[in-house]
């Protein structure tokens, strides 16, 4: 799968990144909402899942989602927060998982992705 | 904001290659190794609040600072430091939310969370940079290339396999012993509370614990969570407490937890590591050695024997006069003795010995079949520490000789070892030496003595006090003991002065050794009251089978030694031939060298 990564802090980022990479899957990694936008423009089809974090500055992962969507972007879409995620699952109908950002992750995130 | 983090150093570029458990490592140490980074950033943004204003610019800064900390932390693992991020975030966090202007008592929360998390991300570097070499930022102690390496493979790394839990509520003395102990080789996992302690104990089994007593749960938490995982699976686990108590209560506690140890806090890092040392010692205690005394040879034999199959190591003799000889080169822990002897009486051979320095405090039991407790008495007065009557069942001789061997042992420890640095004292060194060289002989083995000196120790002291000047001698004992073998002795000579025997090493290889020893503790940067320095030290090495006694070998060390400090210090000098005749102006006497 080939998977694009929003993440402003590059140690989870980089570290989503090898969790990915080890399932097989080919990652790319960008650290703002604004640069997604680009990336998913430059080649709208290219991706087959985003995986964003939520708290960004400027465009947080939600907004992003929702312009992602406003724009007819329909691309599988999860989010991770470091906060509790329920909330924000509720909230926000049509996201692919909303996965806590902890320890856990080198288990769920993959479990997450092979879902979808 | 985006734009400073821009400026800390960025993760390792990925290497697809690598296995997914190798990245997460390079990962993780790359999060803790721009940790200080985002942290004095953090601070600076603190300092730049502006109480009584509405500040958005520094909070915003802070809060996604604290946020991604939260979070980068705990997809890494470091739950504390995520916790405490999570609670300085928060905090932040109501500052914005109330829209008022900042509160003149926010920056110094903020200051107090920054210094747990400060605290944590010290002991969290310990805990996972633990191979990074030794004490007071020691480099590693891998050879140059090209040159031959010193033959230790392996040796400084022995202790820092061995994996100690240490538990102590207050963030700030967890880091600080657990980053003094990463120094001297241990592997070091801090927490701070009992839980976390019980969780990690359960998934992996460490070496050792340090535990403190109070916790805020109540007053003896530390001696029941030990009682409570001694009660598991973890039975055999080594403890030590450490305290403020020092109340019979307290240490009552701790032994009835089944603590090994108790050290009071202040914490005295020699005791500490003396107590580590020993608890975690990977080697089974040496056996008792035993030297039977008997002119029957045969029940002398006998005797060794069953001591023998009990597991300890029996010398047998029937003449009294190769005791002497013999106590050379074998280290007896104890001598079992015939009382009644046709050429030499119990007694008597019991005034030879204590007459002998060295033998002083070697344990003396009288075997015989004298059954008049006055005469027995009599005996015993002579200095000797036990009786038996003969016959002697197995397992009584057994148990005597071993109660006593052990505790004689553990005594005989405290009274060689030197206060400060936990080496040797001067008297136990050059006993080792005597012994050193009778085996050598034995084995025609070659074996070196060296003498080291700090050079300019006294202006050491004289500029930034003799605490200061203590830390010193600690890091260079430490780096002798953690970079030598376990089979070679070190000692504290006297002052700044240490002693190294170097056992079936020649000249030309222990001073490639003590060259590299130089080379490691030159690097070593030592701070006081802000202020950087470094320290050197100076050898001189002799050689056995060039100077063939304890004596000539010592007074050819300090020669070459002489020789090193007047030839501009900071070098190794080996003693030549030559330099066991005197000189003709003996301007050096003793161990005096100027420093």
């Amino acid at each position: 799968m080939r998977i694009l990564i929003v993440d402003d802090d590059p140690f989870a980022g980089a570290m989503a990144e090898a969790i990915l990479d080890a399932e097989g899957h080919t990652c790319r990694l960008v650290e703002s909402g604004i640069e997604a936008l680009e990336a998913l423009g430059d080649a709208q089809n290219g991706f087959d899942l985003i995986i964003s974090d939520m708290h960004m500055p400027l465009l947080s992962g939600l907004d992003l989602f929702r312009e992602m969507r406003d724009r007819g972007i329909a691309t599988p879409f999860v989010l991770l927060t470091g906060d509790d995620p329920e909330p924000l699952r509720a909230q926000v109908p049509g996201l692919a998982a909303c996965l806590t950002k902890d320890a856990s992750l080198e288990a769920t995130l993959p479990a997450a992705v092979a879902g979808i | 904001m985006v734009a400073e983090r821009g400026n800390a150093p960025a993760p390792a570029a990925p290497n697809k290659a690598e296995s997914f458990q190798i990245r997460k490592a390079r990962l993780r140490a790359s999060f803790l190794s721009q940790l200080p980074g985002r942290l004095a950033d953090a601070r600076r943004a603190v300092a730049e609040l502006r109480p009584g204003e509405i500040d958005h610019a520094h909070l915003d800064a802070l809060y996604i600072l604290f946020h991604t900390l939260k979070g980068s932390g705990a997809t890494f693992g470091f739950r504390q430091i995520s916790d405490a991020a999570k609670a300085a975030e928060q905090t932040v966090r109501n500052a914005m939310d109330s829209g008022a202007p900042v509160e003149a008592a926010l920056p110094n929360a903020l200051e107090r969370m920054m210094d747990d998390l400060d605290a944590l991300a010290l002991a969290a570097d310990v805990q996972v940079d633990p191979d990074v070499a030794p004490g007071f930022e020691l480099p590693r102690s891998e050879p140059a290339a090209g040159q031959p390496s010193d033959a230790r493979p392996g040796q400084s790394a022995d202790r820092s396999q061995r994996m100690v839990y240490l538990c102590d509520d207050d963030p700030d003395l967890a880091a600080q012993l657990a980053g003094q102990l990463g120094c001297f080789g241990y592997r070091v996992r801090a927490f701070t509370n009992l839980p976390d302690l019980r969780e990690a104990v359960e998934a992996e089994r460490p070496s050792a614990l340090i535990l403190d007593v109070v916790f805020p749960e109540d007053e003896n938490a530390g001696p029941r969570m030990l009682a409570e995982l001694r009660s598991g699976k973890q039975a055999t686990i080594p403890c030590i407490f450490i305290s403020c108590r020092d109340d019979f209560g307290g240490r009552l506690q701790a032994v009835r937890a089944g603590g090994n140890a108790y050290c009071t806090k202040p914490i005295k890092m020699v005791e500490l590591l003396e107590f580590l040392d020993r608890l975690t010692n990977p080697h089974p205690p040496e056996p008792i050695n035993v030297l039977v005394v008997d002119d029957d040879r045969e029940l002398a034999q006998f005797h060794a024997t069953v001591l023998e199959e009990a597991g300890m190591v029996a010398k047998a003799v029937s003449d009294p006069e190769q005791v002497l000889g013999l106590l050379d080169t074998f280290d007896a822990d104890l001598v079992l003795m015939d009382m009644y002897m046709p050429d030499c009486s119990g007694p008597e051979l019991s005034r030879i010995l204590r007459q002998i320095p060295g033998h002083v405090s070697l344990p003396i039991i009288y075997v015989s079949s004298e059954t008049d407790v006055e005469r027995q008495h009599k005996a015993l007065a002579v200095g000797a520490d036990g009786f038996l009557t003969k016959p002697i069942e197995p397992a009584r001789l057994i148990a005597e000789v071993g109660l006593r061997a052990e505790r004689m042992r553990i005594l005989h420890s405290l009274m060689v070892r030197d206060g400060l640095t936990g080496l040797f004292n001067h008297n136990a060194i050059m006993q080792f030496l005597g012994v050193a060289v009778a085996n050598a002989r034995r084995a025609e083995k070659p074996l070196c003595f060296a003498m080291i000196d700090v050079d300019h120790f006294k202006a050491v002291n004289d500029t930034y006090g003799h605490p200061t000047g203590d830390q010193v001698l600690i890091a260079l004992s430490r780096t002798l003991r953690l970079r030598l073998r376990e089979d070679d002795l070190v000692g504290r000579y006297g002052g700044e002065e240490f002693a190294v025997v170097l056992n079936g090493v020649g000249a030309e290889q222990a001073k490639r050794i003590l060259d590299a020893l130089r080379t490691s503790f030159w690097n070593v940067t030592f701070f006081s009251d802000g202020q950087e320095f470094r320290c050197t030290f100076s050898v001189g090495v002799s050689d056995f089978p060039t100077f063939d006694t304890p004596d000539a070998m010592t007074e050819a060390a300090d020669r070459a030694l002489y020789r090193a400090k007047n030839g501009g210090r900071n070098r190794v000098e080996i003693a030549a031939a030559e330099d066991a005749l005197p000189e003709p102006a003996p301007e050096s006497t003793g161990t005096s060298h100027g420093s």
